[in-house]
C-alpha cells in the first residue's frame, strides 16, 4: 500500500457527552478514494471538521504527508494541500462563478497587488481550463445563486480544486442533486480528480455512490471506525447492512 | 413654501446629507463586513474634526493661504483615522468577533467614552471654529441666491466620489472583492485561503479613515466641540438602519432622504428639527422592517 497522506491516530472528541471519536485511527493514502460512511450523528463530518482545522480534538493526532497538523488553522491547513467541499457548497452567491475562482486563485497565490481589477487576473485561463474540465465554463459569467444545486456543487469543487490541493475532503458532494444529475457529477468529479492527481475522501449516505466510486469504505460508527476494506468487503458485512445501510 | 425656501432646504439638505453618508458609509461597511455594530465610529467623526479645525487654525495664524486646510485636512483625518482604526481593530475589536453582540455594543461604547476624553486632554473643552476656507472657496448663485461653494459643492462632490469610489473598489478591485467575499461567508473565505483577520483590519481601517474624513470636512462649517461624536453616531445609525444595515449604496439614498427631511423641517416645522431623521426612521422600519434596501437575509455590502 502507498504512503498513508492523512495519518489520524487515536481521535477523541465529544459534543456535550456524545462521542463523535472515540479512539479513532485512519489513514488517507496517496491516490485514495476513500468513503466514509456511517449512521447520522456518527461523526463522519466531524473528521473532516478535525483535518481542515475546524476542529480540535481532545486527544489524539492528525499528520499530513508527516507534518502534525493537529489544531492548526483552516487556512495554514489550506495551503499546505487540503482542501474542502461542503455538504452545501460554500461559494460567494452574488458573485459570478469566475469571480469565486479568481478569488480562490489569488487566495492560493497570495497575490500581493490587492488594488489591481479582479478581472486583470493571470489566473483567469487556468480557472477557465478547470471550469471546463467540470463542464461549468458556459457558466462562468453567470451570478451563482441563478445556478442550479448540480451546477453550484461542480463549481464547489472546482474552486476546491482551484486550490491545488493534494487531498480533496468532500461532504456527501451529491447530496442535493437529482438522481439523474448525481452519477454525471460524480463522473466528472473522478475524471478531473485523475487528472490533477487530487487524492479524495469523501462522507457519503448514499450506498450506490459508494460502490460505484468508492475504492475503499471505512464505517464510521458511534465515535469508531467499525471496519475498514473495499466497498465489496464492506457492504457485504451483515452488522453494516443491519446498522449503516437499513436492509 | 416659496421658491427660495425650498431651494434653500434642498441644498441645505444635501450639505447635511453628504456629512452624514461619510459617517455613516463607513459605519455600514464595518457592520457588513465584520457583523459589529461600532459605537466608537462618532468618536473618529470627532477625532476628524477637532484634528481639522487644529490644523485649520494652525494655518490661519501662521498666515499661510486657508487653501492648505484642503489637502491638510484629508492627510490629517487619513492619518489618524488609519492610526485609531488599525490599533483598535487589532489589539481589541479582534478579540470580541465571536463574543455575544451587547458585549460587542458595550466594548465599542467604551471605546468611544476613551475617544471622548482623549478629546477632551488634548482639545480641552471649549468649542473650535476654522471657516476659513469656506470663506476662501466664497459664494456661488443658486437660482439667484447665495450659497457656499464648500457646501453646495465642495461636501456633496466629496460625498459622491466616496460612493463611486468605494463602489468600484468593492465591485472591481481584488482587495474589494476579497472582502465582499468575506463579507457574504468568512468559512468559505477562511477554507480558501483568505487571511480574514487581515480583511477584517483593512475593512475596519477604510471605516474608520472615512468617519474622520467626514468629521474633518464638516469642521470648516460648524463649531467643533464636546458631544458632536454623540449626536454624529445617532443619526449615522438612524441612516444605517433605514437603508437596512450592511446597504452602501442604501446609506447614501437614505443620508439624502433624512437630510433633506430634517432640512425641510428646520425651514417648515422647527420644533420638530431633531424628531424628522427618527421620524423617517419610525416610518420606514414599520413598513420594511429590514430597512429601504435590506431583506431578511441581507446582502452586505
Amino acid at each position: 500500500m502507498s504512503q498513508a497522506l492523512i495519518e489520524a491516530r487515536d481521535l477523541h472528541i465529544e459534543f456535550g457527552g456524545v462521542k463523535a471519536a472515540d479512539g479513532v485511527d485512519l489513514s488517507v493514502h496517496e491516490s485514495d478514494h476513500l468513503a466514509i460512511i456511517g449512521p447520522n450523528g456518527a461523526g463522519k463530518t466531524t473528521f473532516l471538521n478535525i483535518c481542515t482545522g475546524y476542529l480540535r480534538p481532545k486527544s489524539g493526532t492528525v499528520r499530513f504527508d508527516g507534518t502534525e497538523i493537529t489544531g492548526r488553522s483552516p487556512r495554514w491547513i489550506t495551503r499546505r494541500g487540503i482542501a474542502r467541499a461542503f455538504q452545501i457548497p460554500q461559494l460567494f452567491l452574488e458573485h459570478t462563478v469566475i469571480e469565486n475562482m479568481l478569488i480562490g486563485a489569488a487566495a492560493r497565490d497570495r497575490v500581493r497587488s490587492l488594488w489591481r481589477p479582479l478581472s486583470a487576473s493571470t489566473a483567469r485561463d487556468e480557472m477557465m481550463e478547470l471550469l471546463e474540465l467540470m463542464g461549468v465554463a458556459d457558466v462562468a459569467a453567470q451570478v451563482v445563486t441563478a445556478l442550479p444545486e448540480g451546477q453550484r456543487k461542480l463549481i464547489d469543487i472546482a474552486l476546491a480544486l482551484a486550490l491545488k490541493p493534494r487531498v480533496l475532503l468532500m461532504d456527501e458532494p451529491t447530496s442535493g442533486v437529482s438522481s439523474q444529475e448525481k452519477f454525471q457529477v460524480m463522473d466528472t468529479l473522478l475524471r478531473v480528480l485523475a487528472h490533477q492527481q487530487v487524492t479524495a475522501v469523501f462522507v457519503e449516505h448514499d450506498m450506490e455512490m459508494v460502490e460505484r466510486y468508492a475504492e475503499r469504505v471505512a464505517v464510521w460508527d458511534a465515535g469508531r471506525i467499525r471496519i475498514e476494506g473495499t466497498p465489496a468487503e464492506v457492504l457485504a458485512d451483515a452488522g453494516v447492512q443491519r446498522d449503516v445501510i437499513g436492509l | 413654501m416659496d421658491l427660495i425656501i425650498f431651494t434653500l432646504a434642498v441644498l441645505d439638505g444635501l450639505a447635511y446629507a453628504s456629512q452624514v453618508f461619510m459617517v455613516a458609509v463607513g459605519m455600514t461597511l464595518i457592520f457588513g463586513v465584520m457583523r459589529i455594530l461600532n459605537i466608537a465610529h462618532g468618536g473618529f467623526y470627532a477625532i476628524g474634526a477637532y484634528l481639522s479645525a487644529g490644523i485649520g487654525l494652525a494655518i490661519a495664524s501662521a498666515g499661510l493661504s486657508p487653501w492648505l486646510h484642503l489637502p491638510a485636512l484629508v492627510i490629517g483625518a487619513a492619518m489618524a483615522g488609519g492610526v485609531l482604526g488599525l490599533v483598535i481593530e487589532r489589539f481589541v475589536l479582534r478579540y470580541i468577533y465571536v463574543k455575544e453582540e451587547v458585549l460587542q455594543l458595550l466594548v465599542t461604547f467604551a471605546i468611544f467614552m476613551i475617544l471622548e476624553d482623549v478629546q477632551r486632554l488634548v482639545f480641552g473643552v471649549q468649542p473650535y471654529a476654522a471657516s476659513s476656507l469656506v470663506d476662501a472657496m466664497g459664494t456661488i448663485n443658486v437660482l439667484g441666491i447665495p450659497y457656499n461653494a464648500y457646501q453646495v459643492l465642495l461636501l456633496p462632490g466629496v460625498a459622491v466620489l466616496t460612493l463611486v469610489g468605494l463602489r468600484w473598489f468593492l465591485h472591481h478591485t481584488l482587495l474589494g472583492h476579497l472582502i465582499t467575499a468575506t463579507a457574504e461567508d468568512r468559512e468559505a473565505a477562511t477554507a480558501m485561503g483568505v487571511n480574514a483577520n487581515r480583511v477584517f483590519l483593512l475593512t475596519f481601517t477604510i471605516g474608520t479613515v472615512l468617519a474622520a474624513l467626514g468629521g474633518a470636512f464638516a469642521a470648516p462649517t460648524t463649531a467643533v466641540q464636546l458631544g458632536m461624536g454623540a449626536d454624529m453616531i445617532v443619526l449615522s445609525f438612524a441612516v444605517v438602519v433605514t437603508a437596512g444595515l450592511g446597504q452602501v449604496e442604501g446609506a447614501a439614498v437614505t443620508a439624502v432622504l433624512i437630510g433633506l427631511g430634517r432640512s425641510f423641517a428646520i425651514y417648515l416645522m422647527p420644533e420638530l428639527d431633531v424628531l424628522m431623521p427618527y421620524f423617517i426612521m419610525m416610518l420606514v422600519l414599520l413598513v420594511r422592517p429590514n430597512g429601504l434596501f435590506g431583506t431578511v437575509q441581507t446582502r452586505k455590502i
